[in-house]
């Protein structure tokens, strides 16, 4: 993990008994994961009584130094020993590290969700909806009397946001040949899962 | 049910029999194609209302046309009726329709925001036809999704086998 200068000094300034009795500490700490995972967070995240007497420069500086540095240990799946090394090495007494160490544990699988959700992919399907009736005429064409399906696919844009359908037509035959394509994909899922 | 055959129409196909065993045309060019205006007219009502062989032999009767003539037009008439109702069936107001889809499994390993991922997913590429034209779509999902497609759309394809369609398909002819 590659970190900046300014992570290192709001780092040693956060071990700094001095500047952050570890109740402040401690409130810094959780304020860093509550903006980092909590999407309601408060923009006041940092404004708790028990932090007013400190610089508002140096909280944002820590604040910034510990949110920057929880995102590259969550990318990097660092475990206990390596954010211990690195605490340590920015002069961290133990009783801090556990607690961040225990914060990180605590907060650890909503870090993750949140990094894997980051990112381009193609449009995901979350749903299907479908329709099924029986044709009689239309203006064109008299005595049908076929069914037919209509299927709608519900699909989610991770870059835009947006929620796009897919619907179309389909006879029996097409529907049948559609769910056994979908068989053979979950088929093949099942059997590589299981290698 | 007897086709309804107008003035202009029982004219337009009149000309008809004019045309000798040659296939020679002495005839204007305004004759010819209302002649051929009538004869498709002819063909394609009597394919959208799917009239049966006697009924068409009833409305073409009214024309005055000879025995042979009459043969003809039946004929032309059976053979071509199933392929004039395809026509006809891509005319009405229509959605894509399904034409196939691709599928491929992959297992996504990190992103630039997380690394040592396990990420199985499914991509697909599902083939549309509309208006004559062919699209594509690629699409992904995850297993468990994939799973319940499974389940809701042969949720769908059993729904006919189910009794109450089975009443509605006998009963409505």
């Amino acid at each position: 993990m590659e970190l900046s200068e300014s992570v290192q000094r709001g780092f040693q300034t956060l071990a700094d008994p001095g500047s952050f009795d570890s109740n402040a500490f401690a409130l810094l700490l959780r304020a860093a994961f509550q903006s980092l995972l909590d999407a309601q967070a408060d923009e006041a995240v940092l404004d708790h009584p028990d932090l007013k007497h400190i610089d508002p420069v140096v909280l944002k500086c820590c604040h910034a130094a510990a949110a920057t540095y929880i995102l590259e240990a969550g990318k990097h799946r660092a475990d206990k020993s390596t954010l211990s090394t690195y605490l340590e090495d920015c002069k961290f007494d133990r009783e801090r590290i556990e607690l961040f160490c225990t914060e990180y544990q605590n907060n650890k699988n909503s870090l993750e969700s949140l990094l894997e959700s980051i990112g381009k992919s193609l449009p995901h399907i979350t749903d299907v909806s479908w329709r099924l009736e029986y044709q009689i005429k239309t203006n064109q064409l008299h005595k049908m009397y076929r069914p037919a399906y209509l299927v709608t696919l519900n699909v989610e844009n991770t870059d835009s946001q947006s929620y796009p359908e897919i619907s179309f037509s389909c006879n029996m035959e097409q529907l049948q040949d559609l769910v056994g394509k979908l068989k053979d994909a979950s088929k093949s899922l099942e059997r590589a899962t299981q290698l | 049910m007897l086709l309804d055959l107008s003035e202009e129409h029982r004219e337009h196909l009149a000309f008809l029999p004019q045309v000798d065993s040659a296939g020679k045309l002495n005839v204007s060019s305004d004759t010819v194609q209302h002649g051929v205006e009538g004869l498709t007219y002819l063909l394609t009502e009597s394919s959208k209302l799917m009239i049966s062989e006697l009924d068409f032999q009833d409305s073409v009767f009214v024309l005055g046309f000879s025995e042979e003539l009459n043969k003809l037009l039946l004929q032309l008439y059976l053979d071509n009726r199933k392929e004039i109702r395809t026509i006809l069936n891509e005319l009405a107001p229509d959605l894509p329709t399904y034409h196939s889809l691709e599928w491929r499994l992959d297992v996504q390993l990190a992103s630039r925001s997380l690394r040592q991922q396990i990420k199985p997913t499914v991509t697909f590429k599902l083939h549309l036809n509309h208006n004559g034209e062919h699209n594509t779509k690629v699409l992904q999902t995850d297993p468990a999704t994939l799973l319940h497609l499974v389940q809701q759309l042969e949720q769908a394809l059993e729904e006919m086998k189910t009794n109450h369609c089975r009443r509605v398909v006998r009963n409505i002819k």
